[in-house]
């Protein structure tokens, strides 16, 4: 099919090679011809040739010629290239590459070069060498020879080779019993060698960082095989080095293992504290407190954040330990343990935010302070998001959020950030406990001092406060409606550059029974705000779908937050003097009478001075009988809705800076990794036109709730709205 | 700051800084992006690009075509990072430079901006192969949530100076300038003008059949230049310093955003209104606003990039209207000819990565607006709806006040080859000197 490989016949090689690329069948000729004749081999010693002749027209010839023939996709040819005899001369080619004619890569220089290669233990297996070697030239075709021009099927190739050698690599080392032993002795504390300890980290974190690709059961595997001989020492060993970038090593192995398996890390420290050994979590703790490395510092909040989540699904335990008895975890992980253990750990890990209790003045913090802080505001934050109930305990004990309170007074803007963020998330929570920390301490005195600092400025700062009380006004929270308005009337009076403020004291009066322009009002003032001065008839017809969706939402609150609500803020009122843990105001079904009876308490506590309160209620009643037809349907809708998500209450997560989130969350969205399409975007979902929310499911499945972070802004009221728009505007695409 | 001057000419010449100035760098940056509203407010002259995908010597080149910072005035609407090889040398050079220049060069966030996506797309493997560890993909991505949301560009001018320099093709010389206002130009890189079009002036008629903001970029220049310029107004117009009457000549902000507008977003101070300091969430307006598109359908649609919308022509109307817009910019898509305009000129993609993904052969594209001097520099609009004019039209309307702005685009192509030197093969020095991690490194044989 291909002439002799000759510097003669290369116009005529390259021709042949480039018109077979062009059809499947020639492609496929063409690589039955080159594996079964061994023409590779052949051309290779052509390269030398031409170079010393210095014909650089034959060298680039060569160089189109090899990219053909690697392009040509085939297991074989590939494999074939990256052999020891064969893998100078395919680069060597690949280095004159016509398209830069005056430049030369140094391809060889760098294969060659024996002194990349280190070796911790020597490993004796030939084939396992060999799989080695082979595994990092492929890796050097894929990220540096070949970056611009790979195809995607060729890339997929490249990626499965490397692959099944690292399985088969790994595979090998988990089972060398005398490897692993003879690798883990080099930290035994008589050794000496320092570099020989830093290389042996390296080594296993490279192990860690392939185990990532692997599958379940076989990174399982290697981990507990690792584990049993030692790798927590290591990581001890590591975490403690006087070199950050060793500390970032160690970090990133044990990351890893938790990104493997949290509960089975922490079924290991939880048996560690069981036996009176210091766990993990405490040097971790310690580090975080004193560690000056920032990016270090990053690490060890996400890593402890995992950690210390003291989240165990009990049915996710049960399937586990019913499947696997040898593990300890069933026995340890009693309930009061674990809560036991965690308010401990929490409670070290928080001192330096306790700490700012005696603090005179927030002026002088230094970097590290700053960044301590902003992490653990941050951990705090996604404590109390997850596991509200357990949280409760250490927060109220060691009071900190009058500590965090402190915060939104720090000079650095991004700490006052921090732990607004903090309080933002307390709101969304609907729990009494948390709402009445948020009326204590002067919080929203602060909160709206950070609004005046701010306005009318547009930034970043004013604008999550206005998030903040948009929300409060857009979910209708009574207790804390009632409490702004009621303490800071005077200041939320004079902030006039936006509607938020002054559309809170309204909704204060309208709760006060001072509804007489309610009914003009309230449908204007949530969808117009900048416009509320003068409701535009024409302008409501434009947005019809808004109007249902706004009356949607006084359904809900009809239902739910009415009573609700009133019962919450009557606790909030009477047990303002202890935030002491209150029973629980569950959602309406509980309990109807009792409640029924507080919310009439409540009203009468208010001295509402017209006869009749007039509730929303009535409000709804009033527009014309098309809404309510529509909303009717909207009702229809809801349910709908509430079946499609699972958490009816949406939980805005408002902060989930990368971390813990992340780190799962790569595994997750890692499906589309293999796409390298030109299509811009999110490439792999692109192809098939799904519809929206299961698109995206694909990236929050194996997620935790943190990773699919559900924005802040879009309350229930909101969402079926948008819905609603969506279905009355696409009937064809059906979902 | 530890020599930022220097950081900058390292980066220029597409060297990696030292992972220390990168956290600087990037906490600096932090501090002045809190400072910036979700929409930014930007006053005319600017030039606005698109996606750069970490194509560091296009960027370059994107420069040059465009003028350097401080000379000229930026706008990037996000995607500096992912898929091509230099993300991080782009997005630290154009971060280095928002630090010297903060009041030069204006970022906002693209969908790229994200953990998420740049953990498959790229960026992140980018970093650990170059620096070690994840540390400097934290501070970028840390840096990403305090990106402005959008931009509005206030006091652009309805008319384009005539571009003078290098017209020497016979064809253009002869282009009567007085006939008309010169509305958009396209330039190559070489500064030459291939096509313009003209506006007549607004009260001369009512049926304009010059209208041409329906431009599309051409791609037979010699017939979009056989109709461009043909029509000559009515006699005793144009020229003779018949200046912009007020009423006729008020040019609407112009509104630039990553991907497009969001059902939930009605008005530009709605954008206000969003806690931007997340990760880009999966849907909402934050996330719509980053990943919309728009699309010739009616209505909303659902977007096959399973986040955001698909929006059409008559939403884009009635927002530009609703908030006294008179166009959007926006990127997100690969538009061969660099740029794209729809919907009679409301929106524009503009695509500033040419050869993207250093193989599908399109152009790039930056657009400049020129400054409204008319009014003495000064801008009589303030940022959202305030102080519009309360003129009640039917809906699908378009104010008859707001005129689109003047367009400059400014075509160029991939860098030369001799300038870029080898994408993905010159940087092997640079991978080994921070050691390149492949995998193994350390297992080895002899």
């Amino acid at each position: 099919m291909l002439p002799p490989p000759e510097l003669g016949n290369l116009p005529e090689i390259e021709h042949i090679t480039r018109a077979a690329s062009m059809a499947q069948n020639g492609r496929d000729a063409l690589s039955k011809f080159v594996i079964r004749d061994e023409y590779i081999p052949k051309l290779v010693p052509l390269v030398s040739v031409a170079e010393d002749l210095e014909s650089l027209a034959d060298l680039h010839r060569l160089c189109n010629i090899m990219k053909a023939l690697i392009l040509l996709n085939d297991n074989t040819i590939i494999e074939t290239v990256v052999t020891d005899p064969l893998i100078l001369g395919v680069v060597g080619a690949l280095e004159y590459d016509p398209e830069f004619p005056t430049h030369k890569a140094n391809h060889r220089q760098y294969l060659a070069d024996q002194s990349r290669y280190k070796e911790v233990v020597p490993i004796k297996d030939p084939l396992i060498r060999r799989k080695i070697r082979s595994t990092w030239r492929l890796q050097y075709l894929k990220d540096v020879v070949l970056a611009r021009i790979l195809d995607d099927p060729t890339f997929s190739v490249l990626n499965s080779l490397i692959f099944f050698n690292q399985v088969d690599i790994v595979n090998h080392i988990q089972t060398n019993a005398a490897f692993l032993k003879e690798l883990f002795g080099v930290f035994d504390p008589r050794n000496t060698n320092a570099k020989r300890k830093d290389d042996a980290v390296q080594f296993l974190h490279q192990c860690a960082a392939i185990a990532k690709n692997l599958q379940v059961p076989a990174r399982a595997n290697l981990f507990a095989n690792l584990i049993s001989h030692g790798l927590f020492a290591v990581i001890a060993f590591a975490i403690k080095h006087e070199n950050p970038a060793m500390r970032t090593t160690g970090i990133d192995i044990l990351v890893a293992l938790l990104d493997h398996d949290p509960l089975m890390m922490r079924g290991y420290m939880l048996k560690a504290v069981n036996e009176k050994k210091t766990p993990l979590t405490d040097t971790l703790i310690e580090l975080l407190h004193t560690e000056i490395d920032l990016g270090v510092k990053n690490q060890l909040a996400d890593a402890i954040k995992v950690l210390l989540d003291p989240h165990i699904p009990i049915q996710e335990m049960m399937s586990r330990a019913g499947s696997d008895p040898s593990k300890p975890r069933p026995s340890i992980l009693n309930d009061a343990f674990v809560q036991h253990h965690f308010d401990e750990s929490a409670k070290k890990l928080f001192v330096p935010l306790r700490q700012l209790e005696n603090r005179a003045t927030l002026n002088d913090m230094t970097l590290h302070e700053v960044a301590l802080l902003a992490h653990l505001v941050d951990v705090l934050t996604f404590f109390v998001r997850q596991h509200l109930y357990r949280s409760r305990t250490f927060v109220h004990s060691e009071s900190l959020a009058p500590r965090v309170a402190q915060l939104l007074k720090a000079p650095q803007k991004h700490l006052k950030l921090t732990a607004l963020k903090f309080f933002r998330m307390l709101i969304s929570l609907q729990d009494t406990f948390y709402q009445a920390l948020m009326t204590h301490n002067n919080t929203f005195g602060l909160i709206i001092d950070i609004v005046y600092e701010t306005m009318p400025r547009d930034n970043l700062l004013n604008s999550a406060c206005l998030e903040l009380f948009e929300f409060i006004k857009r979910e209708n929270i009574k207790p804390f409606v009632l409490h702004v308005v009621e303490k800071y009337h005077d200041k939320l009076k004079d902030i006039t550059y936006v509607d938020t403020f002054q559309d809170l004291i309204l909704r204060y009066e309208q709760m006060q029974g001072y509804g007489a322009e309610m009914d003009s009002t309230l449908f204007t003032q949530e969808e117009t705000p900048t416009r509320r001065i003068q409701p535009n008839g024409q302008r409501w017809h434009g947005v019809k779908e808004m109007d249902a969706a706004e009356e949607e939402y006084f359904d809900t609150s009809d239902d739910e937050d009415q009573f609700d609500n009133a019962a919450i803020a009557a606790h909030a009122q009477n047990g303002s003097a202890s935030p002491v843990v209150k029973p629980l105001v569950d959602y309406p079904d509980d309990d109807d009478d009792p409640m029924d009876t507080e919310s009439a308490e409540q009203k009468q506590q208010m001295d509402v001075p017209s006869a009749e309160p007039t509730t929303p209620v009535s409000a709804v009643q009033a527009p014309p009988e098309r809404l309510s037809e529509k909303r009717r349907r909207e009702e229809e809708d809801e349910d709908e809705l509430v079946k499609l998500t699972s958490t009816p209450k949406r939980r805005s997560s408002s902060s989930s800076s990368g971390g813990s989130g992340f780190l799962r969350g790569k595994r997750a969205i890692a499906i589309g990794s293999n796409d390298r399409g030109t299509t811009h975007g999110l490439g792999g979902m692109a192809a098939n036109a799904a519809p929206k929310r299961i698109a995206i499911n694909l990236g929050s499945n194996t997620a935790k709730p943190s990773l699919s972070d559900i924005h802040s802004s879009s309350g229930t009221a909101d969402e079926s709205g948008e819905k609603d728009t969506r279905e009355e505007n696409q009937p064809g695409e059906g979902r | 700051m530890s020599d930022l001057d220097g950081a900058i000419a390292q980066l220029r010449a597409c060297r990696l800084i030292p992972e220390t100035q990168v956290r600087e760098i990037c906490y600096k940056a932090r501090e002045l992006l809190i400072e910036e509203g979700n929409v930014v407010s930007v006053d005319a002259p600017v030039t606005i690009c698109g996606d750069i995908h970490g194509q560091f010597h296009d960027l370059m080149e994107l420069f040059r075509v465009g003028g350097d910072i401080p000379d000229t005035n930026y706008l990037f609407m996000g995607d500096f990072v992912d898929r091509g090889f230099y993300s991080l040398e782009s997005f630290l050079l154009l971060l280095c430079l928002k630090v010297r220049y903060p009041d030069r060069i204006t970022l906002i966030r693209g969908n790229h901006e994200s953990r998420q996506i740049t953990t498959v797309y790229g960026f992140y493997d980018e970093c650990i192969r170059k620096y070690g560890s994840a540390n400097v993909w934290r501070y970028c991505c840390e840096v990403f949530d305090y990106l402005a949301l959008g931009a509005l560009v206030l006091g652009a001018s309805s008319e384009l100076e005539p571009t003078l320099t290098g017209m020497n093709d016979p064809s253009q010389s002869t282009v009567p300038i007085g006939e008309g206002e010169l509305e958009t130009e396209v330039l190559n890189s070489r500064g030459e003008v291939t096509m313009s079009t003209y506006r007549r002036r607004e009260r001369e008629s009512s049926e304009t059949s010059t209208d041409s903001r329906n431009i599309s970029p051409p791609r037979d220049i010699s017939a979009t230049r056989g109709q461009t310029p043909t029509r000559t107004g009515p006699p005793g117009t144009g020229a003779s310093g018949n200046g912009p009457s007020s009423q006729a000549s008020r040019t609407g902000a112009v509104l630039c955003v990553h991907g497009g507008l969001s059902p939930l977003i009605d008005s530009v101070d709605k954008i206000r209104l969003i806690d931007r300091k997340q990760e880009v969430p999966h849907e909402g307006a934050m996330c719509d606003l980053l990943w919309s598109d728009p699309d010739e359908i009616e209505g909303w649609g659902l977007s096959p990039r399973g986040a955001g919308f698909l929006f059409g022509g008559d939403i884009v109307k009635q927002f530009n209207y609703k908030n006294d817009l008179s166009l959007i910019a926006r990127a997100h898509q690969l538009v061969m000819e660099g740029y794209k305009e729809m919907f009679e000129g409301g929106i524009v993609t503009v695509w500033s990565a040419p050869n993207y993904c250093y193989r599908c052969g399109n152009v790039a594209a930056i657009l400049e607006l020129g400054e409204d001097a008319s009014n003495g520099g000064t801008v009589s609009r303030s940022n959202g709806d305030y102080g519009r004019s309360n003129g009640v039209l039917g809906p699908g309307g378009l104010d008859p006040t707001v005129i689109s702005p003047g367009r400059r685009y400014r075509v160029f192509e991939a860098a030369a080859q001799d300038t870029r030197g080898m994408p993905a093969k010159k940087p092997v020095a640079d991978y080994f000197l921070v050691s390149y991690p492949l995998p193994f490194l350390f297992i080895c044989w002899v």
